[in-house]
């Protein structure tokens, strides 16, 4: 499992994912349809807590408007725990409103992008991010997620 | 030797001892007595010697001396008989005795001579008889010694007493020196005693008498005594009149040795007494005029009453503001022109209480006409004092502030009428920005589907589909990027609207270089001639402005590009004092016939095939112009080029050290 997308409407997933394949940069893609499911798979709880293993996602594509936990509160919880906190979170949002932004960075968010409405705009985006976080950044060493 | 020997060896004698068969009672009973009576007459000399040096006055001392030698020699053969009791020295004890023999016929000899001389020594008679004479001489020099020192505290007393009197007391000997210049002369003449000592008091003070001087000498030798009024002249030049007394002073036999003065200062009495006169006509004059003004006096009222409240002077203005004539209201109680309650409640006793404790008392209440109407009165109390101290009454001051006081109820009314406004406002703006923030995100989620489905069948499916259909495809994807093209620009005219405006200095120069930069890549690929003048620093919001010049040169770049060589200017110039900045092109124009149009929303004055364009960015830039106070106009002509004119208003304005930056064509 290489990416978490955390997405509420199953179009804008769909068209992720759609743009994720065909970049073909990653292969496995998890999905959380909100932010509780989120932090039940980064934190196995719930359903999650039988999830073995020391898998983490090595990025969080997260959607700022999400049912039940909103992006920012999620974002803060990865980024105020220190098992979570060394993974990449890149908050997805339709708009650039200032105080979106001005929040996601207080809170530790490692980069901020607007979704075009360009479809092909949109693909170029997620090739790029896959190129830069899954292939040219470093990734985080294991002695960054202690307690794991 | 031999003769000493004789004289202390035992000889052939026995000792004394054996005469009293060496009896022990008989023995001890000579010892004794002898060694007291040699002790007695050892003594008896040092006594008589003491007695010789104490009174060295007496007579015949010499006698004593004498004496006390005998009584020595008496004391030596006393010890001797104790001795000779056990020794056998009776040598010795026989020239003792004859010393001892010597010494009493010759004291004998002596003092019977000396009988008569003794007898005759008046200094010893006089001495005896002298005695009760000198005690009452002394008793007397007593009295009189007592006597001298009280006389002697008297006369300090005295003078002290004129140190202390603040009149001025001069003594003068009769060469008329001075001889005495008290504390109150040195106060009030300004000259100290120690200068003026042997001067001439009339010269020095330049006195002035009532009539000639010598007939007052004359007249006070005669009796002794003067009084009257004099002039003198202070050291410091000033005059001074004072009341004057003299005294002929006399030695101990009777003759004249000087005259005492005595003066006082009555300089201010006499100019009282001159001036009471004129202090009493300008009191009343004062008073009269006093009384003209209080009765002329219109807007306010001003009522007097005594310390029991009945009115006892009432001018015109109480006349208008009350209602009640002078005639109808003096003597009545002042109660009568307060509201009911206020007078139930106390508080007009309260009031006046206050007055007469603090001196006076400002306050705002109804007050009630004849009619029984009433009004909003500001009122001062003031309590009056005679100069004793005693209350005697007070004054108020009334002023007729209804209409005052309901302005600013009005004004009061109107600011939380505002208040609410603004409060209304704050929740329209509160719920706008939340739709525009909806529009961001919502609107263009489903936008972003279509354009994302759309452009996945066409590229992925396009093998399988009819080419018009694709066509069609096209026209879906061009309609979504429309649509999102028109909500960012609607997004942003929203966002002015709620923005805080924030002026600061901005260097416009600087401002265009960084637009140019970030202009669509049309503008960098195409050839244009670009001409920027040097620009001003100016006051005012850095992103807003930054807006204005990102519409107005993205719409020259856009408007120019079927111009084979396009020209985009800005500068600027100075119309009636006030800086306008442009921007002109030589681009396709417009119509002047519609320039009214081209700062309507979602207006516009070209074919989108031609032009494309939401009709959104000039009334985004007219938006922000005015928000700074500003102004924008175009001047146009079809196929001339357009000029767009703005000003950003009087706070705007470049300071007079104001730099500007030369901008490279990019």
């Amino acid at each position: 499992m290489e990416i978490l997308l955390v997405e509420d409407n199953p179009s804008d997933a769909e068209l992720a994912l759609h743009a994720l394949k065909k970049c073909t940069v990653a292969n496995r893609v998890m999905r959380a349809r909100d932010g509780a499911e989120a932090l039940d798979f980064l934190f196995r709880r719930g359903e999650h807590s039988a999830r073995g293993g020391e898998e983490r996602p090595l990025l969080v594509l997260l959607d700022l408007k999400l049912p039940k936990v909103d992006g920012l509160q999620v974002l803060k919880e990865i980024k105020d725990d220190p098992k979570t906190k060394a993974i990449p979170v890149i908050l997805l949002s339709s708009s650039k409103e200032e105080s979106d932004m001005a929040a996601g960075y207080l809170l530790g968010v490692n980069s901020y992008i607007q979704k075009p409405v360009n479809f092909a705009e949109f693909q170029e985006v997620v090739r790029q991010l896959g190129m830069y976080w899954l292939l040219l950044n470093a990734k985080p060493p294991a002695s960054a997620f202690p307690n794991t | 030797m031999d003769f000493l020997r004789l004289l202390f060896g035992p000889g052939d004698f026995m000792p004394h001892g054996y005469r009293y068969l060496w009896n022990p009672g008989l023995v001890w009973l000579h010892v004794i007595s002898d060694v007291l009576i040699a002790a007695s007459y050892f003594t008896i000399p040092f006594t008589l010697l003491w007695f010789t040096r104490k009174r060295r006055d007496l007579p015949f001392s010499w006698m004593f001396g004498l004496f006390g030698t005998f009584i020595v020699a008496c004391g030596a053969t006393n010890v001797m008989e104790v001795w000779n009791l056990w020794q056998v020295e009776y040598w010795l004890a026989g020239a003792l005795k004859a010393v001892m023999a010597v010494a009493s016929v010759g004291t004998a000899i002596l003092l019977a001579r000396l009988m008569p001389q003794a007898l005759d020594d008046p200094s010893a008679r006089q001495s005896i008889n002298a005695n009760p004479a000198l005690e009452t001489e002394v008793r007397e020099r007593r009295a009189l010694e007592v006597d001298l020192r009280s006389s002697e505290n008297r006369y300090r007393e005295q003078a002290e007493l004129l140190q202390l009197t603040y009149d001025a007391v001069i003594v003068r000997n009769l060469k008329d020196e001075v001889t005495y210049w008290n504390r109150g002369a040195e106060e009030l003449y300004g000259w100290r005693g120690e200068e003026v000592l042997g001067k001439v008091p009339y010269e020095l003070l330049q006195t002035s008498f009532p009539k000639p001087r010598v007939e007052m000498e004359a007249e006070t030798r005669e009796t002794g005594y003067w009084e009257g009024e004099l002039t003198q002249r202070r050291r410091d030049g000033s005059v001074i009149a004072v009341c004057s007394r003299w005294v002929l002073r006399r030695d101990a036999q009777g003759n004249p040795n000087g005259i005492l003065e005595s003066h006082r200062d009555i300089t201010a009495k006499r100019g009282d007494r001159e001036s009471l006169g004129r202090d009493e006509e300008r009191n009343r004059v004062n008073e009269i005029s006093f009384r003209l003004l209080i009765e002329a006096v219109k807007d306010y009222a001003i009522i007097g009453f005594d310390p029991n409240g009945m009115v006892t002077s009432w001018n015109d203005g109480a006349e208008r503001l009350k209602g009640y004539k002078a005639e109808e209201i003096m003597g009545q109680h002042i109660s009568r022109l307060y509201a009911q309650e206020d007078i139930a409640a106390g508080k007009l006793e309260e009031e006046l209480q206050q007055a007469a404790a603090t001196g006076h008392v400002k306050d705002q209440g109804w007050r009630v006409r004849k009619d029984g109407s009433r009004f909003w009165a500001e009122v001062v109390t003031t309590a009056l004092r005679n100069p004793d101290g005693k209350l005697i009454g007070f004054v108020k001051i009334d002023r007729d502030i209804t209409a005052r006081r309901d302005s600013e109820k009005r004004i009061r009314d109107l600011n939380l009428e505002l208040l609410e406004q603004l409060d209304q406002l704050g929740n329209v703006n509160r719920e706008l920005e939340s739709f525009s923030y909806s529009v961001s995100h919502d609107l263009r989620t489903p936008l972003r589907h279509v354009d994302g489905f759309a452009r996945i069948l066409k590229e992925e499916y396009s093998q399988e589909i009819p080419q018009e259909a694709i066509r069609y495809l096209d026209r879906i994807l061009e309609g979504a990027t429309r649509m999102g093209q028109l909500i960012d620009d609607l997004l942003n005219l929203a966002r002015i609207g709620r923005k805080e405006l924030k002026r600061k200095k901005l260097q416009m120069g600087s401002l265009v270089k960084e637009v140019m930069a970030e202009l669509p890549a049309e503008a960098q690929e195409r050839s244009i001639e670009w001409r920027i003048e040097p620009l001003p620093e100016m006051n005012c919001d850095p992103g807003l402005v930054k807006l204005v010049f990102a519409n107005l040169l993205a719409n020259a770049v856009k408007f120019t590009r079927k111009q084979a060589a396009a020209v985009i200017e800005v500068g600027t110039r100075t119309t009636d004092g006030q800086l306008t900045i442009f921007v002109r092109d030589n681009g396709v124009g417009f119509d002047p016939r519609y320039a009214d149009k081209l700062f309507g929303v979602f207006q516009r004055l070209h074919r989108q095939e031609d032009f494309e364009g939401t009709g959104i960015g000039l009334v985004t830039v007219q938006r922000i112009i005015r928000r700074h106070g500003g102004e924008i106009w175009a001047e146009s002509q079809l196929d001339a080029g357009t000029s767009f004119f703005f000003t950003l208003g009087p706070l705007a304005q470049p300071s007079d050290e104001a730099q500007s930056t030369e901008i490279k064509p990019a």
